[in-house]
């Protein structure tokens, strides 16, 4: 008998309750370890969709996949971003490692459009990643009423089409969506506590998350200077701002006008005239 | 040599039904305006006693809801002549007869396999294209048509491929299958010379003295005792096809079926010439004059008729058609060089790169040319002008000036200055990864700004100082602000006005 639940647990999608998934489709490492170690596989799964819920534009949602993206786009693989809710800025994603040739972003009109997108983008085979955003989409056909199953049927055409393509899908949603149920495989919901970018996982293939995973990601990753220093120190996560209480009122007071002259990195417009 | 004929029994009734055949009693009429004839009747005008030869008003009378149709030469002519170039993938040495083709096809015979697999598939493509025909094998064309014809009437008759077989396997056909005169066939008839082995026992020189040297000659090219010549058709290097419904289609839906057996038609004429096409125009015709243009565009020469449907059905999708279609025309301008692709068992870079076009190409169709772009850096301090949109992969130079003129998402920067994955400038602090279309005015109080709530200075100032050159001058100052819940952003303010700040930016 023990040994045929052994033997169960190897089969694909069989796991532990206990346990983490023996995944069988591949995953990229997200960057950072506390985050891959809690993930089936080690790392944020292809293949499969997944849910980013957060609050807010600009916590770190999209900066702390920025790993996971430039790996995922590898193979010349295309990374779809489907109604963002702004146009990435290109010096950014480059800084980020996300190859820019292989972005294609979309701005679909309504909301059927933007699924349509989504789900040919992932079965194609073509893109190694697929971000998608559908708050403050409207439906084409103005209908209420059963939009919750819609929803549900939905997203369960995008995780099929995710497992067809081998892709990397991730549905960003508000975290008002915990509530619903998703056939995606994984949830993961985030929050900013002061520096730290607070990472829960209600849902994965394993068993629920019990306490939250604190990582650095979005702006701080890349900090180098910091008024203080006026020098370029190497990036690195762990870098704290120094001046977090500075208030705009006391900057200028803080920082007069010759002290600034010192920190500032002044652009040599010469340089770029043609 | 061995040659394959096809023969278009009823030609003109299978040109006027490609696009769908009608349940009504149809017939094509021809000859003098004043008693016109039956030429053709489809099978509902048979059912109801309609013949060729009948003059039109008998038919008439015979089938009430009959539909008469005029015959139109020119589009059989067309007919041909499109079926001869889809039928140059096969062979390239395609003749057109009166009504059907000349295929030789001894030259292909290794790459399909076979003679049996050959005919199969040019079975299987006039099928797709809405035609039928009846097939000959034999080793000289002549014999090759008169197996067709004999088919096409049912009789039955047995392939040929062997010349020595040939005197045997034509003996019993008779002999109106030849395109002679009827007075040579009536006196032929009168004389009791029915069949070809009849016409071959008697003596040449005394036949073609009787008959003319006509007749000897046909005989003779037959049992392929002299060359008979074909002069290969040569299709003209663009394309341009017509169909006409058998009944107003009001939908897009019932465009879709006609519009693929056209799109097969073109596939086959490509691929006969080794070419795609990259611009294809798709006119709708609704009654007289009002039309419907659709301007299908690739990015690579393209020609797999499946595919093209699929940008097509998307496309038709969006157009809302101002009148019921009653005929569809497709026509190419220009035939370019196709690279053909292979199926791979693991796909390299090269299929990649077509998948990914075709994705592009797939989703622009649906959600428009503007909707789907990618992104590049420009060579630029400011941080507005140091992104662009970039009309994604290989689209075509018109687009880009299309996409600026109709003021796109975000600021156009010249092609020119736009390198993708250029990175000169290496940002002091990084970068946010939403930029504001326009810089937003913050709200200040007591001289703090607040965006949902008191922003917080984490790190800065960056000094942007550029632009003077070109009249747009920014002279900024950057830091990096919070507000109480986390979000990260990139706020600015100008030299001119220290107290008016601005957000530019949303970190993530």
């Amino acid at each position: 008998m023990r040994q045929s639940v052994a033997e169960l647990a190897r089969l694909p999608g069989v796991w532990r309750g206990g346990e983490l998934e023996n995944v069988v489709h591949a995953t990229v490492a997200t960057g950072h370890a506390p985050l891959d170690r809690e993930l089936p596989g080690g790392g944020w799964p292809t293949g499969t969709l997944a849910e980013v819920l957060h609050d807010g534009v600009g916590i770190g949602e999209v900066g702390f996949l920025a790993h996971a993206l430039a790996k995922a786009s590898e193979g010349e693989r295309l990374i779809a971003w489907i109604h963002p809710p702004h146009v990435p800025y290109a010096p950014a994603l480059a800084a980020l490692g996300v190859p820019l040739e292989r972005l294609l972003v979309m701005r679909p009109a309504s909301r059927e459009d933007a699924l349509w997108a989504a789900e040919q983008a992932m079965r194609s085979g073509a893109c190694g990643a697929v971000l998608l955003w559908l708050q403050g989409l409207r439906s084409a056909h103005a209908r209420s009423g059963a939009r919750r199953d819609d929803e549900y049927a939905a997203l369960r055409r995008l995780q099929m089409a995710a497992e067809s393509g081998r892709c990397m899908a991730v549905h960003f949603r508000p975290a008002s969506a915990e509530k619903l149920s998703t056939p995606a495989h994984l949830r993961v919901s985030l929050a900013r506590e002061g520096p730290a970018l607070m990472l829960r996982i209600p849902k994965r293939r394993g068993p629920p998350l019990a306490y939250p995973i604190a990582i650095t990601a979005g702006w701080q990753r890349r900090f180098a200077v910091t008024p203080a220093h006026g020098d370029v120190t190497p990036a690195h996560g762990d870098v704290t701002p120094a001046h977090r209480d500075v208030t705009p009122a006391q900057a200028g007071a803080q920082f007069p006008q010759q002290e600034l002259a010192k920190n500032i990195h002044r652009v040599r417009a010469f340089s770029i005239v043609r | 040599m061995l040659w394959i004929a096809l023969e278009l029994p009823a030609l003109p009734l299978q040109v006027a039904q490609r696009a769908g055949a009608a349940p009504d009693p149809l017939v094509i009429a021809d000859g003098p305006a004043q008693r016109p004839l039956v030429v053709c009747a489809n099978e509902a005008a048979r059912e109801a006693g309609v013949r060729e030869g009948q003059a039109v008003a008998a038919a008439r009378a015979l089938a009430t809801q009959l539909r008469v149709l005029a015959r139109d030469a020119h589009a059989e002519r067309e007919a041909l002549e499109r079926l001869a170039a889809w039928a140059g993938q096969f062979t390239p040495m395609v003749a057109i007869e009166l009504q059907g083709l000349v295929l030789e096809i001894e030259s292909s015979l290794r790459l399909f396999g076979g003679h049996a697999t050959l005919t199969a598939a040019i079975r299987q493509g006039l099928r797709e294209l809405g035609f039928h025909a009846a097939m000959g094998i034999a080793p000289t064309p002549l014999a090759a048509r008169l197996f067709a014809r004999a088919e096409a009437r049912g009789l039955a008759v047995r392939a040929c491929l062997r010349l020595e077989d040939l005197a045997e396997r034509v003996a019993e056909l008779p002999l109106f299958l030849f395109d002679w005169p009827a007075k040579t066939l009536a006196h032929l008839t009168d004389l009791g010379v029915l069949r070809v082995r009849d016409a071959l026992a008697l003596p040449g020189d005394g036949l073609a003295r009787r008959f003319g040297p006509a007749v000897l000659l046909d005989l003779e090219r037959l049992m392929g005792r002299v060359a008979d010549p074909r002069l290969p058709y040569e299709p003209p290097p663009r394309f341009h096809g017509k169909l006409e419904l058998p009944a107003e289609a009001d939908g897009v839906e019932a465009l879709l079926f006609p519009l693929r057996r056209m799109l097969v038609e073109l596939e086959g004429v490509l691929r006969g010439r080794g070419c795609g096409v990259q611009q294809l125009t798709l006119t709708l015709e609704h009654g007289r004059s009002q039309r419907t243009r659709l301007g299908l565009d690739f990015a690579s020469p393209e020609r797999e008729a499946d595919f093209i449907l699929a940008i097509a059905r998307e496309k038709l999708g969006r157009l809302a058609l101002p009148a019921a279609t009653c005929a569809l025309v497709l026509s190419a301008d220009a035939l370019l060089p196709y690279a053909p692709r292979s199926a791979a068992w693991l796909p390299g870079p090269r299929e990649n790169a077509v998948d990914r076009e075709r994705l592009v190409e797939r989703l622009a169709a649906r959600l428009g040319r503007d909707r789907v772009f990618g992104i590049a850096m420009a060579d630029d301090h400011r941080p507005e002008r140091a992104t662009g949109v970039r009309p994604h992969l290989s689209l075509k130079p018109g687009t880009q000036s299309e996409l600026r003129s109709r003021g796109a998402i975000a600021p156009q920067v010249p092609n020119s200055d736009c390198v993708p994955g250029f990175s000169g400038v290496t940002p002091v602090i990084s970068r946010p990864l939403w930029l504001l279309q326009s810089p937003r005015k913050l709200i200040t109080r007591e001289g703090v700004p607040t965006y949902q709530g008191e922003l917080t200075l984490e790190a800065g100032p960056e000094r942007i100082e550029a632009g003077w050159w070109d009249g747009e001058e920014v002279c900024r100052d950057y830091y990096v602000a919070t507000n109480p819940m986390g979000e990260a952003f990139w706020v600015f303010r100008e030299h001119r006005d220290l107290q008016a700040w601005y957000l530019h930016g949303v970190f993530s």
